[in-house]
C-alpha cells in the first residue's frame, strides 16, 4: 500500500512538473500578446499631457454673485431651471433646451424655437443660428456663449430670459411674475436674504444669479484620460499602460503634429478664447459675426462685471478680462473654443451644430481649407491629411475624454 | 559669462532701436533671475527686491515679474515693472506670437506706482508656445523698445 501510494505520488509530481514547464513556456508568449503597452512619450509630450490635468480643478467662487454657493440659492435656481413661468408664454423652461438627460443640451443642430424666431434684429438673427451648448462644467468658463457676449454665468443666464426668440420676458414682466407668485417671491427671499426688491432689473438679475448658482454645481466627471494622465504624473507606468493604445496614439497626435493643444489647452481642453476654424459664417439672411458681434454686445451690456450688478464691484478679480478685452476686425467669424470633456454626449458639434459625429469633426480638421483660414495672416491651423488609422486614433482619444 | 542667451539687436529710437531678446526655457516668473550686465547698461541701477527678469536698452533698464507666477496658458496676469532711471516712462506693453502672427486679445493698462515702478494689468496669453513680450519706454524724448521671448508651456 505504501509502495502504491508512493508510485501515485511520483506520477502526480511528474504531471505537475510537466504542467509547470508547459505554462512557463506559454506565459511569455501570452504576456507579449496581451500585456498593455505604453508609448514612448518624449519629455515634451509628457509635459503637454500633464498640462491637461489634474481633474477636477479647484473652482474659485464667482464673487460677482454672492449667492453662488448659498444652498438656498442653489435650490431655488434648480427649481427655476425647470419652471416654465420663466418664459413669457409659459411654454419653455431652461430645461427645454438644456435637457439634463442629454448633458444639458438638446442634441439638435439648431433649437426648434430659434429656427422659428422672427428675423429682423441682429439678436434674433444670431440667436437662431447656433447650437445649444451643454451646461456641464460651465462654471469653468471665462466667457459664455459661442460669441462670448457674457462675462459671467449669471449674465449668460439672464440673456435667454429676455431674448424675444427664447423666453421672451421683459424686465417688468419677469419681475411681476416673481412678485405675483408666492412661491417665487419666497424663493427669492430665501436665496437672496431680502424681500423681492422694487427694482425690476434687480429682480431679474436675482433670478439669473440663482439659476447660475445651480448651474455652477453641474460638474464634469473624471474620465479614462484623467486616470492615464494621473498615472503618468506619479510614474505608475503599469497603470498608464492600461490606457488603450489607440487613445495613446491619438493623444500623441493631439499634443504633436495635430497642433490641437494650442487652443484646446489645460484641464478643460479649452483656452477659453475664440478661433476661426474654417466653419462658414454665412447664414440664411445674413452673417453670424461670432466673437466680433459678441464683443459689441458685451460692451453695450448693463449686465457685466463692470456694471452695478456685480456684488463686489471693482474688487472682483475676474473683471480684469472684461476691462481689458479688445474688439478687433480679426474677431469676425471667431467662435468659442469649446472644452472637449464629455464630447460623446454633446453631439452635434460646432457653433452651428453642422457636424453630426466625432468622425465628422476629425475629418473637418483633416481637410481644412488653408487658403480660407489664413486670409488674415494667422498660421495655426493647417489640414492634417490624416489617414484612416490616424483619424480612428484621434477619435479614440477624444472619446476617452468622456465617461 | 551669460546665464542664458541674450542678443542685442538694435539701438534707441534716436540712437536706433535697441532690443534685448532673452529666451527663457521655462515658465516666465517661475525661474526669475537677473540677467548679466551688458555693454548697453547705464550701470547706475540696483535691481529691486524680487527683481524678476531684466532687460536693458540704450540707457534704460527694466526688471519685470509676473503676478501670479508661474504664468499659465489662458490665465490673466499682471506685470510688476521697475524702470531705471526712475524718471523713465513706460509707454506701452504688448505681446505677440511671431510664428502664429497674432497678439493678445487684451490690451494692458499701465499704472505708475512711483519711483520707477509700474503695474501692468490685463495680460493674458492664450496659447502655449513662444511669446514675444514688448515693453516700450520713454526717456529724454527718446523711445526704447525692450523685448523678451518667453516660452510658455
Amino acid at each position: 500500500m505504501s509502495a502504491a501510494f508512493k508510485s501515485a505520488g511520483v506520477r502526480v509530481l511528474a504531471l505537475c512538473l510537466a504542467l509547470s514547464a508547459a505554462l512557463s513556456a506559454a506565459l511569455p508568449a501570452l504576456a507579449a500578446t496581451a500585456a498593455p503597452a505604453l508609448l514612448d512619450f518624449t519629455p515634451d509630450e509628457r509635459a503637454r499631457i500633464l498640462a491637461h490635468g489634474p481633474w477636477p480643478p479647484t473652482v474659485p467662487q464667482d464673487r460677482s454673485n454672492r449667492a453662488e454657493r448659498r444652498p438656498a440659492a442653489v435650490a431655488w435656481g434648480r427649481a427655476l431651471f425647470f419652471d416654465t413661468r420663466l418664459s413669457a408664454h409659459g411654454r419653455l423652461s431652461c430645461a427645454s433646451c438644456h435637457q439634463p438627460a442629454r448633458s444639458f443640451q438638446d442634441a439638435r443642430n439648431i433649437p426648434d424655437l430659434m429656427e422659428t424666431a422672427t428675423p429682423g434684429t441682429s439678436a434674433t438673427l444670431h440667436a437662431g443660428q447656433r447650437n445649444t451648448p451643454s451646461l456641464l462644467g460651465t462654471v469653468h468658463q471665462r466667457w459664455w456663449g459661442w460669441d462670448g457676449a457674457h462675462d459671467s454665468l449669471w449674465a449668460a443666464s439672464l440673456a435667454p430670459l429676455l431674448a424675444s426668440a427664447e423666453m421672451g420676458h421683459t424686465l417688468a414682466g419677469l419681475a411681476a411674475r416673481v412678485r405675483g407668485a408666492a412661491d417665487l417671491a419666497a424663493g427669492y427671499q430665501r436665496a437672496h436674504r431680502q424681500p423681492v426688491p422694487e427694482d425690476d432689473e434687480q429682480v431679474a438679475v436675482g433670478v439669473a444669479k440663482a439659476l447660475a448658482a445651480w448651474q455652477a454645481t453641474l460638474r464634469l466627471p473624471r474620465t479614462p484620460f484623467d486616470d492615464f494622465r494621473d498615472a503618468l504624473a506619479r510614474h505608475d507606468l503599469r497603470a498608464a499602460a492600461r490606457y488603450p493604445a489607440a487613445a495613446q496614439r491619438g493623444l500623441r497626435l493631439f499634443v504633436g503634429e495635430g497642433r490641437c493643444f494650442f487652443c484646446h489647452t489645460g484641464p478643460g481642453f479649452s483656452n477659453g478664447e475664440f478661433a476661426d476654424i474654417g466653419m462658414p459664417f454665412f447664414v440664411p439672411g445674413g452673417v453670424d459675426a461670432g466673437r466680433h458681434q459678441g464683443l459689441l454686445q458685451l460692451q453695450s451690456s448693463a449686465y457685466t462685471r463692470l456694471g452695478r450688478h456685480n456684488d463686489v464691484g471693482a474688487a472682483d478679480p475676474r473683471a480684469v478680462a472684461t476691462r481689458h478685452v479688445v474688439l478687433e476686425p480679426r474677431h469676425f467669424g471667431e467662435f468659442k473654443v469649446p472644452g472637449l470633456r464629455q464630447l460623446i454626449r454633446s453631439a452635434p458639434y460646432m457653433h452651428n451644430g453642422s457636424l453630426a459625429t466625432l468622425q465628422d469633426v476629425v475629418q473637418h480638421y483633416s481637410a481644412l481649407n488653408e487658403e480660407r483660414l489664413h486670409a488674415d495672416g494667422e498660421r495655426i491651423l493647417r489640414p492634417l491629411h490624416l489617414d484612416a488609422g490616424q483619424r480612428a486614433d484621434l477619435e479614440a482619444f477624444l472619446r476617452s475624454l468622456s465617461r | 559669462m551669460r546665464t542664458w542667451p541674450v542678443t542685442l539687436t538694435g539701438a534707441l529710437a534716436a540712437a536706433g532701436p535697441l532690443a534685448v531678446v532673452g529666451l527663457l526655457a521655462a515658465l516666465a516668473g517661475a525661474h526669475a533671475q537677473p540677467a548679466p550686465a551688458t555693454s548697453a547698461d547705464p550701470g547706475a541701477c540696483e535691481p529691486p527686491a524680487a527683481a524678476g527678469q531684466r532687460l536693458a536698452a540704450g540707457g534704460v533698464q527694466a526688471w519685470w515679474r509676473a503676478e501670479p507666477a508661474p504664468l499659465r496658458v489662458g490665465q490673466p496676469f499682471a506685470l510688476v515693472v521697475t524702470l531705471c532711471p526712475a524718471q523713465t516712462q513706460l509707454l506701452r506693453v504688448d505681446a505677440h506670437m511671431p510664428e502664429h502672427r497674432h497678439g493678445m486679445n487684451y490690451r494692458p493698462t499701465l499704472q505708475p506706482l512711483g519711483g520707477g515702478r509700474w503695474r501692468v494689468e490685463g495680460l493674458l496669453w492664450h496659447m502655449p508656445g513662444r511669446w514675444e513680450l514688448v515693453l516700450e519706454a520713454g526717456l529724454d524724448e527718446q523711445k526704447a523698445r525692450l523685448t523678451q521671448t518667453v516660452l510658455l508651456r
